[in-house]
């Protein structure tokens, strides 16, 4: 059973709480973290966001391929703070805050690479989490209800559909690179599969395809469902507690013109020196070791 | 007269690119009710045959489709094979790339949920099916999970489920032990006697669709070059031969006995008349 362990985006069974929200709920909070996220620049609120999310993984109970899936904000939060921090994507004047040989360090930077950050953390941790416990039928049978147009319905359960098929694909490519000698762990193992991955995946979701439709799969016709979604009363209150917050607290943050609080705090020089040093080494460094990784092969 | 449920008319297919047509001039009826085998080797054309009945040859893989093929009715290449899937039921012969769900239970779901079964029929209809094909217990499995031969038996039930009027199968028992491979025809069998549901098999395995099929069609390079009751084509040893398919093992040896002179009488396609008449037949040398 480790073959669909590979690339942990797939729903992971379970029964925890988090397991019998209804999926809209879910999808609720889901799509506002996602607005407040983008609409709010305080790193007080983008971190709350990014712990609670956390939190909710934790307790439905798939930190670990939480954890796993989450190695990709490495790579791309490293660079995002280092770049931010020498190349700030707000309007001048900027602080200086230091330098390291010719490069000029600046606080605001640094500032607003942790609101972009917060942003793509929050959001990602959310969205995994609810991948992650979120049946792709009952998802589908919930949105049927709510009258979502038929196509529409049709290519998110289809797209869901194909998941376990790239996880499947994946794992037999991984297992293929195992047994000719290369490691076959982590994501630098990985990266060297993409191409046989997809080439074989098409084929694979065309074979799928031709046997969902065999089954009747998107006929016309009235359609039932097996999995009962149930709403219940918890579900409404989850979801318009999550839709009240989070709508209240972007409209506060619109107001206040994004809320942020670069201003207020002013990091010192030493602390963005070495948080532009600890980044870029981490980004080389990640860069390196998937290189050599990847194509040592004993 | 009844009218025939699948029609093959003058049928003459070509994948996309391809110079050499995979079938050629097919004519075939098939009536309701009819179990029916079909033989041939590898790349004979078998499959392809058998994606034409539920429309997935042309509509879903395109190529050039000459001719026409009806089915209960229809003519299959006016109609998606999603609505073709309310009549014809249809087992592939890579059961791995079949599986999407999550759970066995799910896997047989799917169809019934598609022709808008109500779930109170599906609690009852799933757990039977899985125990038809031996998979009683087995409804949360994960289908990756499960081993080739139980694979094949969750996607026979997935189809099955569904009580499809024309049941095509093709090799649908390539990973099932001896046993299995019997259960698999006499599910098949008895669906066919008691529900009159037609089934088409396309198999390797002559010792099987001597017993159980009412007719068998021969493919060789696109065509079909045999077609009739069992019996008659599988005791024809050497024109099967000829085309490099092997016949029942029991006309195989009343062929090489007849060769000899010591063989008399119709040549027997199953074992048991065959080992009846040898027995007989040492009997009378003895007495
Ligand atoms: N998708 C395709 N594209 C092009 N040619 C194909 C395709 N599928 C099959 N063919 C060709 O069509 C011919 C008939 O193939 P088919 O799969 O029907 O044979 P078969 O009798 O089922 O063989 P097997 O016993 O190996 O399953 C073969 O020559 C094959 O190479
Ligand atoms: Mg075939």
């Amino acid at each position: 059973m480790t073959m669909t362990t590979a690339l942990p985006i797939a729903m992971i069974p379970g029964d925890s709480v988090i397991h019998r929200i209804n999926p809209i709920a879910k999808l609720v909070w889901v799509v506002g973290y996602i607005v407040l996220a983008f609409s709010t620049q305080n790193i007080f609120i983008l971190a709350s966001m990014a712990v609670f999310a956390f939190l909710l993984g934790i307790v439905a109970g798939v930190l670990k391929p939480l954890l796993k899936a989450m190695i990709i904000l490495v790579p791309i939060g490293s660079s995002l703070l280092a770049l931010q921090i020498i190349a700030p994507a707000v309007e001048r004047p900027w602080t200086l805050a230091g330098s390291i040989g010719p490069l000029s360090l600046y606080g605001d930077g640094l500032y607003y690479g942790f609101v972009l950050l917060g942003r793509v953390v929050a959001s990602l941790i959310i969205a995994l989490v609810m991948v992650m416990t979120t049946h792709p039928s009952d998802l589908f049978t919930s949105l049927a209800k709510l009258k979502m147009p038929y196509t529409l319905n049709f290519m998110l359960a289809m797209t869901l559909q194909l998941i376990p098929v790239f996880q499947r694909e994946f794992g037999v490519i991984m297992s293929a690179q195992k047994s000719r000698g290369m490691k076959g762990t982590g994501f630098s193992a990985v990266l060297p599969s993409f191409v046989p991955v997809f080439v074989g995946a098409i084929e694979r979701v065309q074979q799928l395809s031709i046997s969902l439709e065999s089954r009747g799969f998107g006929s016309d016709g009235h359609k039932t469902s097996y999995r009962q979604v149930r709403v219940r009363v918890r579900d409404w209150i989850i979801g318009g507690l999550g839709a009240v917050l989070i709508v209240g607290l972007s409209v506060y943050s619109i107001i206040r013109g994004t809320w942020s609080l670069s201003g207020e705090i002013v990091f010192s020089g030493a602390f963005v020196t070495t948080l532009f040093a600890i980044a870029a080494l981490t980004f080389f460094g990640f860069i390196a070791f998937t290189i050599i990784y990847g194509f040592t092969r004993k | 007269m009844t009218d025939p449920i699948i029609r093959f008319d003058n049928v003459t297919y070509h994948y996309p690119g391809t110079e050499e047509p995979a079938l050629r001039d097919i004519d075939l009826e098939i009536m309701p009710g009819e179990y029916v085998a079909i033989l041939g080797l590898n790349g004979a054309g078998k499959t392809t045959l058998g994606l034409c009945v539920n429309g997935v040859v042309p509509t879903m893989l395109g190529g050039t489709l000459e001719g026409s093929v009806t089915v209960g009715g229809l003519d299959v290449g006016e109609y998606p094979v999603r609505e073709m899937a309310k009549i014809v039921g249809m087992v592939f012969d890579n059961p791995e790339f079949q599986m999407s769900q999550l759970s066995a239970a799910e896997e047989v779901a799917l169809g019934l949920e598609n022709a808008g079964i109500a779930y109170e029929d599906m609690v009852r209809i799933i757990p039977e099916t899985l125990e038809l094909v031996g998979l009683k217990g087995f409804e949360e499995r994960s289908p990756l999970g499960l081993s080739g031969g139980q694979q094949q038996r969750l996607a026979i039930a997935a189809v099955l489920a569904m009580k499809p009027q024309i049941l095509i199968m093709d090799e649908p028992t390539s990973n099932l032990d001896p046993i299995g491979k019997q259960e698999v025809f006499s599910i098949a069998g008895k669906l066919n006697k008691e529900a009159g549901m037609t089934v088409v098999v396309i198999e390797h395995e002559v010792e099987v669709m001597a017993k159980f099929a009412d007719r068998v069609i021969v493919i060789d390079h696109g065509r079909i070059v045999m077609n009739g009751a069992p019996e008659e084509i599988l005791s024809r040893v050497k024109e099967l031969g000829a085309l490099g398919l092997r016949a029942p093992e029991a006309a195989v040896l009343a062929d090489d006995l007849r060769a000899r002179g010591l063989w008399t009488g119709p040549t027997p396609t199953t074992t048991a008349p065959a080992v009846e008449q040898v027995r007989t037949m040492i009997g009378a040398a003895r007495g």
